[in-house]
């Protein structure tokens, strides 16, 4: 018996080395690219260059007649030519229809990945073109040409609460306004990919970059008509997700999958980055048009919010990302009467689908651009104005009714951000222009609903496997996947805690479909939420045979042992312990069970989609950023200089993976603000590259200064809430905000590049004769009469 | 995707490099390859056979009579850090060093930067306000001829089949108190493809007039130009407000942008006009 005098803390909210760190920086790690087997042949698609036509024929003979090409696939070739998520209005291969581009005419699989891309070129489509739509708005109209069905409104989801036209009689200033808000790419450094292996004619092995092998599952079992069980999925490393491998690499999965089952080789389909930008699902762009009011004091009286989705040619995961972009679309205040429409719309554009935030960016970045409107009529401090508004214990009813679980922390994000960034000393004396650079601030709030939303409360539930090992070391399986937001560490220091051990005694290993239950998508900032409380269950089921071992160890009831500091010891009597290691032996020697399965799922609530109206999440998290900006007004760049960042985060299970979804967080938020443009014609992305796609890079992050604010909460395990998509949401609307402080102007469409914020300016820009002098014969160009107008 | 190439040479000699371009059908040279790759990869430009230029001793910054030559294939880097173009020609390794991010730099060349032309080309406003010419190498012999005659279009340039950039010759600056600047306008701090770059070169009299002029601009045209209306009539003025609101206006004509994905025209021509504003204004200070 060793003793252990002092108290030793535990791993949670610490900065032990994150468990995949090393070998994803000494490229030790091996992703789906990096994986080959003997005779495996490489799959490519032929995909469609158009965003709409009829499709008269497919023409594969000349892709069949190159050199080491072994098979090409049609739709003919599909068992159950249908691949929705929730929806059966996309097929794998396209038949008579091509709605998007990237649409698949043939699958291809060959010796080499060149001769497959290469055959794939070679596919002839012979096409039709037709009219197609490319707004969201315009595909509303009556005439538009239909995309996918009977109606371009695929769906319509609203909020219904209080009357707002009796409210708005109590209005003393009205602001009405359309936000345009582009779309996003993930920009994940690993591109889609996987492998399919069959075996036989029985069953099928999918190694993939994902984040929900369960999705997959159903996908590649439903395609091939095989039992979910013959369909075994493993998450290989995934480099990157952000929602991006979410619901799309169900796609990539069957293709490859058919090409296995035709050919009885191993397949390996990775993207190229090209047509992963173009083809893979997106943020939705949308249009938001808002009326809202408030009363002298400030107090908001109503708000209208109608929103037009653009979902591309299939629903994908549009229809859930409309439900939580109506639980934000007021944001974190108190509201009398609500009145939200959100349409998911069909169009030829880009695939709209999962990405971080789901639906909640776009919304709030609307909200609060109103926000500092009615601010700026009613002659408020933007601070001032949600003070006034924001939601706390006292008045914790949100637009759906439901009252929130204290505590609620809106406000304490909001004075923690506002106090650490200095507003109040900004507003006072702002900064004077330091050459060309004038210099704004900016506020976002946020109400986040962690978990997923009523509507999948049939997925929200989740599944752990933990196995003590003989010599004390803890081997722990979980359903939720590790995409680089860190999920593999904060299982293991769940875990850790929960059975005293050292993280380093604990290997959490990637997901696969036949360790653990299906726990439903690794989404919605549920990974370590989900996880945490199955694993906790599973260590509760493993201390029901391992207390027992240790209370005859320590000469003590089963009741009394506790687990800290890699003993099993006595309560109250901390010297009276014995090491892990020793009770694991004994429990090996004696043939003891030393494996337990966990299990979670969220409580089940009430919710009226018709109305909007009940309990569409379990709990929420707040977050509030406050963003500092120097604008060149004159060439119209934004710099932004600092982001402060206050969380409401439960309690903390590890913090540099926190923080570290808080720094990526907020620099995804800032470009998807100022620089990333989907660029498209005629729904062909222009712009299909990192040259001319524009994402951040170091040089662009501004600094970042975190406030966590923390509390006791029945939420996830120990105390802890989701932080992957809090992180992200109110960046670019407080960096918007803070840029219109500088500019003096409102930009009201997304992103705030150079140019458009030269075009904002308007006649206020010193230089905009230029254009107009441009365009007059040389001879005009006499000094007299050129100069900036008065 | 690989690069769809059938074979890379690796001539000893810089003859033997122009026999080889001059008699493979369908070859290339490479150096850095950071822009050539890419478009081989995409298909915006093919090659059977790359001559590799590596090893044939056109790297490096030479003093020569009357300024230096800069040999082909300098990388960014090499021209960003050295001593005497830092001095002499600041704008130059100010746009060496702005080019791409730091990797790149330490492969692309100079001379790569001139074949591909692009109008948007960092390095290009620099050299033109230095009254750069460039070195060509065939075969046949040698020329040289004035930078500005040496683009065509965008990615065409005056070279014929089989010759090849084998220096830069920069003549010595003129003497005298000289403002130089280089700034490029990009929605990124680095890394980022230039939606307008303008280089400016001017000698201020001590009265704080303007002599020997010399403005460049990128990506306002189909090839980099000089502003050679605004010089004219900058020569001899001094830098106030009015004669910097003319010379905005001239520059309209100078410059002949389009509208792509990159940037609208009207913006273009916005922000050249500021980036003038503000060399001269720097002229003025």
């Amino acid at each position: 018996m060793t003793s252990h005098l002092e108290p030793v803390p535990g791993p949670l909210g610490g900065r032990h080395p994150r468990i995949d760190a090393a070998a994803k920086v000494t490229g030790s790690t091996r992703y789906v690219a990096d994986l080959a087997l003997p005779g495996m042949l490489h799959a490519a698609l032929a995909t469609a260059t158009v965003a709409s036509a009829r499709v008269l024929g497919v023409d594969t003979a000349a892709a069949r007649a190159h050199a080491d090409v072994v098979a090409v696939l049609t739709a003919a070739d599909v068992p159950a030519n249908s691949i929705g998520v929730i929806f059966g209005d996309q097929p794998l291969l396209v038949t008579d229809r091509v709605r998007m581009v990237g649409d698949r005419f043939a699958l291809v699989a060959a010796r080499t990945a060149e001769a497959a891309w290469t055959a794939a070129r070679l596919v002839g489509a012979s096409l039709e073109e037709l009219p197609g739509v490319f707004d969201p708005v315009a595909a509303v109209a009556d005439d538009a040409p239909l995309v996918n069905g009977a109606s371009n409104v695929f769906r319509t989801f609203h909020v219904q609460r209080g009357d707002t036209a009796k409210q708005a009689k109590r209005a003393a200033v009205v602001v009405e306004a359309e936000y345009r808000v582009g779309g996003q790419d993930h920009a994940y450094l690993e591109p889609q990919g996987c492998l399919a292996i069959p075996e036989g004619r029985e069953r099928i092995t999918i190694v993939a970059s994902c984040q929900c092998p369960f999705y997959i599952q159903q996908g590649v079992a439903s395609v091939l008509g095989l039992p979910l069980a013959a369909v075994r999925v493993e998450q290989a490393p995934t480099g990157g997700g952000f929602g991006g491998k979410e619901d799309y690499p169900t796609e990539p999965a069957a293709c490859a999958a058919l090409l296995a089952w035709h050919t009885g080789h191993p397949v390996r389909l990775i993207y190229p980055r090209e047509l992963d930008l173009q083809a893979t699902t997106k943020r939705h762009a949308m249009v938001v048009r808002h009326r809202w009011g408030a009363d002298r004091a400030g107090r908001l009286r109503f708000a209208e919010v109608e929103t037009f989705m653009d979902a591309g040619a299939y629903v994908g995961l549009s229809t859930v990302v409309a439900e939580r972009a109506n639980v934000s679309a007021i944001g974190p205040y108190h509201v009398g009467a609500v009145r939200v429409a959100t349409h998911v719309v069909y169009t030829n554009n880009l695939f709209g689908g999962a990405f971080r935030g789901f639906g909640a960016p776009q919304v709030t970045w609307a909200a609060e651009a109103t926000m500092d409107k009615l601010a700026t009529r009613l002659g408020m401090d933007p601070v001032e104005l949600r003070r006034v508004n924001v939601l706390d214990d006292t008045r914790r009813t949100i637009c759906t009714g439901q009252r929130l679980r204290t505590p609620v922390l809106a406000r304490e994000v909001l004075d923690r951000a506002v106090e650490l960034a200095g507003w109040d000393g900004f507003r006072a004396a702002p900064p004077a222009a330091d050459g060309a650079w004038r210099h704004g601030m900016g506020v976002s709030l946020v109400l986040y609903g962690c978990n997923l939303h009523w509507g999948g409360q049939r997925l929200d539930r989740s599944s752990a496997v933990v196995i003590l090992q003989a010599d004390g070391s803890v081997v722990v399986r979980v359903g939720l996947t590790e995409m680089g937001q860190g999920n593999l560490t904060a299982c293991q220091t769940v875990a850790a805690a929960a059975l005293g051990v050292d993280p380093s005694q604990v290997q959490v290993w990637q997901p696969d479909t036949t360790t653990v239950a299906d726990s439903g998508p690794t989404v919605a900032s549920r990974g370590s939420l989900m996880s945490g409380r199955a694993i906790l269950d599973a260590v509760r089921r493993l201390r029901v045979r391992l207390d027992p071992v240790a209370a005859e160890l320590l000469g003590c009831r089963p009741g009394e042992v506790e687990l800290a500091g890699g003993f099993a010891r006595v309560a109250g009597s901390p010297e009276r312990a014995v090491a892990m290691q020793a009770v694991a032996k004994e429990m090996s020697a004696r043939r003891i069970e030393t494996i337990a399965t966990g299990w979670h799922r969220t409580k089940a609530r009430r919710f009226d989609p018709a109305t909007g109206q009940g309990a569409p999440y379990e709990f929420y998290a707040m977050a509030c950023h406050v963003a500092r900006v120097a604008v060149d007004p004159g060439l119209g760049i934004v710099r932004v200089e600092e982001v402060t960042a206050a969380h409401d985060v439960g309690r903390v299970l590890h913090r540099d993976a926190l923080e570290g979804q808080i720094h990526g967080g907020v620099v995804q938020g800032m470009g998807w603000g100022v620089s990333e443009e989907l660029r498209l014609d005629r729904g062909r992305l222009v712009n299909p590259n990192f040259t001319d796609y524009v994402i951040p890079t170091s040089a662009d992050a501004p600094r970042i200064t975190i406030a966590l604010v923390e509390s006791d909460s029945e939420a996830g395990p120990c105390g802890a809430k989701g932080i992957g998509e809090p992180s992200f949401i109110p960046t670019a609307a407080a960096v918007r905000n803070a840029v219109c402080d500088a500019l003096g102007v409102e930009v009201d469409t997304l992103p705030l590049t150079p140019p458009r914020l030269v075009e904002a300016l308007g006649e206020r820009h010193p230089f905009a004769w230029v254009v107009e002098a441009a365009t007059r014969p040389a001879t005009e160009h006499e000094p007299a009469t050129v100069g900036p107008r008065a | 995707m690989d690069v769809p190439v059938q074979r890379v040479v690796r001539p000893r000699t810089l003859d033997e490099a122009l026999v080889m371009l001059a008699e493979q059908p369908r070859s290339r040279p490479i150096a850095g390859g950071t822009d050539l790759m890419v478009q081989l990869r995409d298909g915006r430009r093919s090659a059977d056979t790359l001559v590799d230029l590596d090893g044939l001793d056109l790297a490096g910054v030479h003093e020569v009579d009357l300024g230096v030559e800069i040999g082909a294939a300098t990388t960014m880097d090499a021209i960003a850090r050295h001593p005497l173009v830092r001095r002499r020609w600041p704008a130059l390794a100010e746009a060496a060093a702005l080019v791409g991010a730091w990797p790149i730099q330490c492969r692309a060349t100079l001379g790569g930067n001139l074949a591909n032309a692009s109008p948007a080309a960092d390095a290009v406003p620099p050299l033109l306000v230095a009254d750069a010419a460039v070195r060509l190498a065939s075969p046949s012999g040698e020329r040289t001829i004035a930078l500005e005659r040496f683009f065509r279009g965008p990615g065409t340039t005056v070279m014929a089949p089989g010759e090849l950039i084998v220096a830069v010759l920069l003549p010595a600056p003129s003497a005298g108190r000289v403002v130089e600047r280089f700034v490029k306008v990009g929605p990124r701090r680095e890394q980022i493809i230039s939606m307008v770059s303008l280089a400016g070169r001017a000698v201020v009299s001590a009265d704080g007039t303007l002599h020997d002029v010399r403005v460049a601009l990128g990506a306002v045209a189909p090839i980099p130009v000089r502003a050679r209306r605004v010089e004219a009539h900058l020569e001899g003025r001094r830098p106030d407000a009015a004669t910097r609101r003319e010379a905005a206006a001239r520059l309209q004509a100078d410059i002949a942008p389009i509208d792509d994905l990159r940037a609208p025209a009207a913006y273009r021509r916005i922000a050249a006009a500021v980036l003038l504003d503000r060399f001269l204004e720097a002229c003025h200070g």
